[in-house]
């Protein structure tokens, strides 16, 4: 059963993030490409934060006695945040010599995303 | 068109966040976060790979969003990353440093080697054709 779950909540995670990248790509200028995927993983944490602090009250590393952390956590929030694009677009960045915008492409995305996660846990615990 | 892309997203990032909560099971035993590392520093191989080999092979738009998009992108997580990171921090102090360092040099080399061997494999595809 709870493969199904896992199934429907990843594919629903990565249509979203599809979704809202299409959506906030046209609110971008074209040179600022990787912008939509850092908002994206930064509201996606926070989301996830928010998440584990209602239902688990704790960051737990064995989510996988809870069908309720599996379904929502590992599946639609970590289907809806990516690192492989982040690693790209970082890559990319880095051999076009945009030598600021790649730092602070890289230090906003994890200590954005780090700290998304953490406000949106601590928010309403 | 945009129904299409869906439908591949969809099919793509389900494949991969099973594929992902399957490794995930299969590293708890360690007790230590592997399986997000696994998937994120191959998936960032893997969508250099097909970003650098896609570029030169023009496709269908649902193929790269699928793929790309879809499986890439669901099978590597970054919510997960911040998660991890704050559950070591109880461990010890140097501990969320490290798997952060790992993740994003681990995760940018991938990448690259990626990127470079989608380039080598266009290159090598396009020798062979012009020699037969």
């Amino acid at each position: 059963m709870s493969i199904l779950f896992i199934l429907f909540s990843g594919a629903a995670g990565a249509v979203s993030r599809y979704l809202a990248g299409l959506f906030l790509s046209k609110r971008f200028p074209a040179d600022k490409k990787p912008l939509p995927m850092l908002l994206v993983n930064i509201l996606g944490s926070f989301g996830l934060g928010i998440f584990l602090s209602l239902r688990a009250g704790t960051v737990p590393l064995d989510i996988y006695s809870d069908p309720w952390l599996i379904t929502i956590g590992t599946g639609f929030f970590g289907a809806f945040t990516t690192f492989s694009t982040f690693s790209v677009e970082a890559v990319t960045l880095f051999q076009q010599k945009k030598w600021m915008f790649f730092l602070w492409y890289v230090s906003l995305s994890i200590i954005g995303s780090l700290a998304a996660f953490i406000f949106g846990f601590i928010l309403f615990s | 068109m945009l129904l299409k892309n869906i439908t591949a997203v969809a099919l793509g990032g389900a494949a991969g966040t099973f594929l992902r909560y399957g490794i995930n099971l299969w590293t708890l035993p360690a007790g230590y976060p592997f399986g997000t590392l696994i998937v994120n520093i191959s998936g960032s191989f893997l969508l250099g790979f097909l970003t650098a080999w896609l570029a030169a092979k023009p496709m269908p738009s649902w193929v790269t969003a699928g793929a790309g998009v879809g499986f890439c992108g669901g099978f590597t997580t970054m919510s997960t990353l911040a998660s991890d990171t704050v559950l070591l921090s109880a461990a010890d102090p140097y501990a969320p440093l490290f798997y952060l360092a790992v993740s994003i040099f681990g995760g940018l080399a991938a990448a690259l080697i990626g990127i470079a061997s989608g380039t080598f494999f266009t290159k090598y595809q396009a020798k062979r054709r012009a020699g037969s």
